[in-house]
């Protein structure tokens, strides 16, 4: 019995070590190996102790100014669209949660069902469409992109999160003469903050990320962190792989850390995007 | 009253409400124009019916690019839910330092899809890789992935299983813990071993949850481009190219807008369709729960 016991506990922690491994290490390795210098990246076997050098990160700095463009235009684009996403959510959640018709209903259920739709489908009709408006290359077609793509599940978010809100709270702001721009700023926002941070991190994590939408209708001035680091894997067929890994991690460091804050509301966000509907 | 309720909350369904007609579904609707006519970039539409579709249907380069993502599709998001419904488990039955060890599964949501191609990349690397190595020292086979197709969509699977694991493991363990514990102590009292818990209370109680899982991760891993093009860009000689990627180099690298259409509808259809048994189920539960 205290034999198995003690196995049953040898398991679980081999498992857990399993799974500390297989999701952390991929990461570790890169902001490790950022650091090596040039020749311990391909040293077989590979070094784990070695006097650590930023300089992949002076070479980044030095070769790879666009980079940093990059990233700057990725923080312009990540602050539009969640600002934009966060406020379209929120108010269309209100009503959504606070008023009801069949017309209403037909709106929940097309908001899922848009959800679902490839994004590469839109590019089609508006690659030519951003084109004719010369809006290409522009910072204004990522974040409008960005998010409509997260607006559905914001709206469903916000939603489920304005349900918890009592009634009575905006029932008694009403009965004070509170406008409904009032009732909405000064007691929903506050009380469903939760939920507009949960969609603060889809939207954030997205947008930073994003590939596919940036490498279809950016090309030079609006050039996203993540496409600038596409090209460094592409264009170098002895692929510099300090300065990549030095890339990845400026990249990654942000975002790994905000996703480590607000896990929390990662974690509401996903369960009720989910379930609910 | 009433139209004036609808006066006062028209301005804040509107934003939501524009941004999505006007990107995402006006478009699509286009998007069905375009697949019924020859159309290439600069050039006006002219209608040819389902010519396109057949077009798309009979062609080899879709044919391989289907099998790819189907495959794809059905052994990664599988092998996920596996992994994400053992982890759930392992986490339910009880972990010290729970709360780290979910920030940390938690960790691969934040990295995005361009620099999880350089960390498996570099990982597979044939010479410096450290998994090859590790591979290589046991005696195993190791991965061509730059050479050999299937070795390379192993790649892509296993690196799409990595970034989306948070996802379905979240799901199914916030279902898990919703499961009461007073059923696992009736099943005791009954005299119900572990596996007999598992299946008569465990599963079916998480039944909803991992269908809800699958059909999510079935449509966002059959639109799946960005690992792939990364990885590959669909080479060697178009074998390892995913719908997404064929969408793509017809729209794009051969100016087949009309082709390029349909084989978006066959994407948005298929993504409906799975969509439609979400919705039913979503509905579902919500009548059982009005019972």
């Amino acid at each position: 019995m205290r034999t198995s016991r003690f196995l049953y506990a040898a398991g679980k922690a081999v498992a857990v070590m399993a799974i500390l491994f297989w999701s952390l290490f991929p990461i570790l390795f890169i902001v490790v190996s950022s650091l090596k210098p040039g020749q311990d990246i391909f040293a077989v076997p590979p070094k784990y102790l070695f006097t650590p050098t930023l300089r992949h990160y002076g070479e980044l700095w030095r070769s790879w100014g666009v980079f940093f463009e990059g990233l700057l235009n990725s923080t312009l684009v990540t602050a539009g669209a969640t600002a934009l996403a966060i406020i379209a959510s929120t108010c269309a959640g209100y009503v959504y949660s606070r008023h009801s018709s069949r017309f209403l209903d037909a709106g929940i259920v097309g908001l899922i069902v848009v959800r679902l739709i490839p994004p590469i489908v839109v590019t089609l009709p508006l690659f030519p469409i951003v084109n004719a408006f010369r809006l290409n290359d522009t910072h204004l077609v990522l974040i409008v992109l960005y998010a409509t793509f997260f607006v559905s599940l914001g709206t469903v978010l916000m939603r489920t999160f304005i349900d918890q809100v009592p009634r009575d709270l905006d029932e008694a702001a009403e009965i004070d003469g509170a406008s409904r721009m009032t009732i909405l700023w000064r007691i929903i926002v506050p009380l469903a903050a939760p939920g507009i941070l949960a969609v603060a991190v889809f939207v954030v994590v997205y947008s930073w990320n994003e590939f596919l939408f940036a490498f279809i209708f950016t090309a030079t001035r609006a050039k996203t962190a993540p496409l600038v680091i596409s090209e460094m894997i592409g264009s170098i067929d002895g692929v510099d792989w300090g300065i990549l890994f030095a890339a990845s991690t400026v990249q990654l460091i942000p975002v790994l850390l905000f996703v480590v804050f607000m896990n929390r509301y990662l974690v509401a966000g996903l369960t009720a995007g989910a379930t609910k509907g | 009253m009433r139209s004036k309720g609808t006066a006062l909350i028209l301005p804040l369904l509107a934003p939501v409400h524009i941004l999505i007609l006007s990107v995402i579904v006006l478009p699509s609707l286009y998007v069905v124009w375009l697949s019924l006519s020859t159309s290439t970039f600069g050039q006006a539409p002219s209608f040819v019916g389902l010519q396109n579709y057949v077009r798309v249907l009979a062609d080899p380069a879709f044919h391989s690019a289907l099998l790819n993502t189907v495959v794809l599709v059905v052994i990664a998001v599988h092998v996920e839910m596996a992994l994400g419904l053992g982890m759930a488990l392992l986490f339910a039955s009880g972990l010290p330092f729970r709360r780290f060890l979910i920030v940390a599964v938690l960790a691969p949501y934040a990295v995005s899809e361009v620099t999880a191609v350089v960390m498996w990349r570099f990982l597979f690397d044939p010479d410096a890789g450290p998994v090859t190595l590790a591979l290589r020292a046991f005696h195993l086979p190791t991965l061509d992935w730059s050479f050999e197709p299937s070795h390379a969509m192993t790649l892509i699977g296993l690196l799409t299983i990595w970034l989306h694991l948070p996802f379905t493991f979240i799901i199914i363990y916030a279902a898990r813990l919703a499961i009461p514990n007073e059923l696992y102590e009736a099943a005791r009292v009954d005299g119900a071993t572990r596996w007999q818990a598992f299946r008569r209370v465990t599963l079916p109680l998480l039944g909803p949850a991992i269908v809800i899982a699958l059909l999510f991760r079935y449509i966002f891993a059959f639109r799946l481009f960005s690992e792939a093009w990364l990885l590959t860009k669909g080479g060697p000689a178009r074998s390892t190219e995913v719908v997404a990627i064929y969408l793509y180099q017809e729209a794009f690298s051969f100016n087949a807008f009309g082709t390029a259409a349909a084989t978006a509808w066959i994407m948005v259809l298929a993504s409906l369709a799975l969509a439609a048994v979400y919705v039913l189920i979503l509905r579902g539960k919500v009548g059982a729960n009005a019972h």
